[in-house]
């Protein structure tokens, strides 16, 4: 009787102070204001970023940029020549690396320890040890990168070259293809598979026709941000051995025949013209347009991964 | 292909949006086939090119020859003498369109590691090549040409109006900014260091401002080596500062990466002090104070500078694979370098000191001898 009064007052209280709106929750409010301010500095801090690169870059990205885009390494930063054409190159061919070898890679792998690997001591090593390889440092995969695609495979890869950076940055990034992968099929309700295999279907096609369409939006996402990590990174490629002072000889985007030739990136080309700036402040403005330029290109992929995503999702 | 497009189109479209390269989604990028093409196809988008062939100039016979010459040079060494390097490749391309030159600029010492395993043609080096280098080099059996291509001056610089200081010893240099004169606001009391480092110089009573390059900059970096190191290790040994401290500078003062705010920062104080590349000295209002390396005060000018009397400076050099030098492609490129255009038009247009014209006489002579050693 006693018990049921208190539990009843409680109730009440809580019901008059939602109903009257009176804000009795004070460590609830703080916690929140705490919250947005959180996401208020994050915010701040990403539109001081893009308004001071764009401000610095503004002088190349409305004056010359068609030439700039189309341009390559010099040494003078008044050159009507600088620009970021050979980054962009040596980028998209590493994204292409990653594509083609990362993606189908990562995806099998993943299927596979979820779908097909029992659930054995071994698996979970293997797991486990994956995702430590997901937290390597990306120092570490550019010495893999020169001790294997450079030095080892050299007859393959051509030495330095953007063959070399692309399958090294692919398997940078494979475990978090896998890790993002496992995630997304993991996460695909367990009834499907059931009522699959309640309609008689094969693995294989229970596989195709229900996991894959269902984790496909999340594979996506997971996959293609590990893609803009991809060309931000500028560590491994300068152990692979990118080019950082002037690239002859280099011709179209799509010259397969340049594959095992030396080569340059966008994070490589910023990283060198900030310290040319220097000697020479033209620099400065060029490189926070080539900041600019390679933001460009990570959002135009992230786009694409919320299109496709949304693309699948509305499949599903 | 086709059929796999239909079935794991998403697959597909992830391709054709992401490499942005209508060739990425039909054919295969990285395909085996295409591995071990060597060809080079004409690089038809260079405006460059178009301007140099059809520049008639005296020697037309010679530049006909360059344009014939073909294959490739690779470059690496000191990221400062890597401007003079791309700027060479840049001028010698409108010539040789056919040669392929790589720059790369890592350092000095990982230039040399990459030059004795013979994997360059040309190491860029903004010093002489040390006993254990060489010793690698011909441990590998590698024979090299070293040729002094230009210079790279050192301006120490403080306000017009600071009448009272003309020139400095390099004791005074390591009392103002040493890692020993941490927290002197006051030229006197940089004095009383340099005093007791034994050096004469009269200092004044003026609040001392330094506006310097940082760390990030290869002018630090050379200052603390011509400079500071030399004093700074004689100090260690004498107990005086650790040995981690002897090849830095104070970290309170204000550095810029930007040679031209280091000059508005000493012009704005009466009492300034800071230094920056020759070069970038230029017209400003500056006052460049003469420096003692030990043999009397010497002005920074071109000349004092390009005859080495001037202190604060360092000679910059390539060294050429003297097996390599036979190759048509890296003597056509060396060739350049040793000419006018290389020596003098390249090196002042990053902003290096040309050598005086005995001094290009020398290296050119070294480069026609082959001559092997330093």
């Amino acid at each position: 009787m006693r018990l049921g009064r208190v539990f009843d007052d409680r109730t009440r209280r809580a019901v008059t102070s939602e109903v009257y709106r009176r804000s009795r929750d004070v460590r609830g409010g703080v916690f929140r204001v705490l919250l947005q301010i959180a996401l208020l500095v994050a915010l701040l801090v990403l539109a001081i970023l893009l308004v001071d690169t764009v401000t610095d870059g503004w002088s190349i990205l409305s004056g010359r940029l068609g030439d700039f885009l189309s341009g390559g390494l010099r040494s003078q930063s008044g050159d009507p020549e600088l620009g970021v054409f050979q980054g962009i190159r040596g980028s998209l061919w590493i994204a292409v690396f990653v594509i083609v070898l990362a993606f189908p890679l990562g995806i099998g792998a993943a299927i596979y320890l979820e779908e097909y690997a029992p659930k054995s001591r071994l698996t979970s090593f293997i797991d486990l040890n994956i995702r430590n390889l997901a937290g390597v440092p990306s120092v570490v995969y550019g010495l893999l990168g020169l001790a294997i695609f450079v030095r080892g495979l050299e007859g393959l890869t051509g030495g330095q070259s953007v063959t070399a950076a692309g399958i090294t940055l692919a398997v940078l990034v494979l475990p978090i293809v896998i890790i993002t992968s496992s995630e997304a099929i993991r996460a695909v309700p367990q009834s499907l598979r059931e009522a699959g295999y309640g309609a008689g279907a094969t693995k294989w096609e229970v596989i195709r026709t229900q996991i894959l369409p269902y984790a496909a939006p999340g594979i996506l996402t997971g996959t293609l941000l590990s893609l803009s990590r991809a060309i931000g990174e500028a560590a491994p490629l300068i152990l692979v051995g990118a080019v950082t002072g002037f690239l002859g000889g280099q011709s179209g985007l799509v010259d397969i025949s340049q594959l095992q030739e030396r080569f340059t990136a966008l994070p490589i080309i910023i990283t060198e013209w900030v310290q040319e700036s220097g000697r020479d402040r033209g620099f400065a403005p060029a490189a926070a347009a080539a900041i600019v330029v390679m933001l460009v290109v990570v959002l135009l992929l992230n786009s694409a991964a919320i299109f496709l995503r949304n693309h699948f999702e509305k499949k599903r | 292909m086709a059929t796999t497009c239909k079935r794991w189109r998403w697959l597909g479209a992830i391709l054709c949006a992401l490499s942005l390269l209508a060739a990425a989604c039909g054919g295969s990028p990285g395909g085996g086939s295409a591995f071990g093409l060597t060809e080079r196809p004409e690089s038809s988008r260079d405006p460059g090119e178009s301007a140099a062939t059809a520049k008639p100039t005296a020697g037309e016979d010679a530049a006909r020859a360059l344009s014939d010459v073909s294959g490739s040079v690779t470059i690496s060494g000191s990221s400062t003498v890597e401007p003079i390097s791309v700027r060479v490749a840049e001028l010698f391309r409108d010539v040789a369109p056919n040669v392929s030159v790589t720059v790369d600029g890592p350092g000095t010492g990982d230039g040399f590691k990459l030059f004795c395993a013979g994997e360059t043609d040309i190491s860029d080096a903004s010093r002489q090549i040390k006993e254990a280098e060489a010793e690698a080099c011909a441990e590998a059996g590698i024979e090299w040409i070293e040729l002094r291509v230009g210079i790279d001056g050192i301006a120490v610089l403080t306000n017009l109006e600071n009448v009272a200081v003309d020139c400095l010893s390099f004791e005074d240099l390591y009392a103002i900014v040493g890692p020993e004169s941490v927290g002197f606001t006051n030229w006197r009391d940089a004095g009383a260091l340099a005093a007791d480092l034994g050096s004469s110089t009269s200092f004044p009573d003026l609040a001392l401002d330094i506006t310097a390059p940082g760390a990030e900059s290869g002018t630090y970096d050379s200052f603390i080596e011509i400079v500071l190191e030399h004093i700074g290790e004689t100090r260690a040994e004498a107990g005086a500062i650790s040995e981690d401290e002897s090849a830095t500078t104070r970290p309170d003062y204000v550095s810029a990466g930007d040679d031209n705010v280091i000059i508005q920062g000493i012009g704005g104080a009466r009492g300034s002090f800071g230094w920056v590349g020759f070069a970038f000295t230029g017209d400003a209002d500056v006052k460049l104070l003469a420096v003692d390396g030990g043999e009397g005060c010497v002005a920074a000018t071109p000349a004092t500078i390009a005859g080495g009397e001037y202190p604060v400076a360092r000679s910059l050099y390539v060294y050429v694979n003297a097996a390599r030098a036979a190759d048509a492609a890296v003597s056509a490129y060396v060739d350049f370098y040793m000419s006018e255009t290389g020596l003098r038009q390249a090196v002042s247009d990053v902003g290096y000191v040309v050598l005086t014209d005995d001094a290009q006489a020398v290296t050119v002579t070294n480069w026609h001898r082959r001559r092997i050693g330093g």
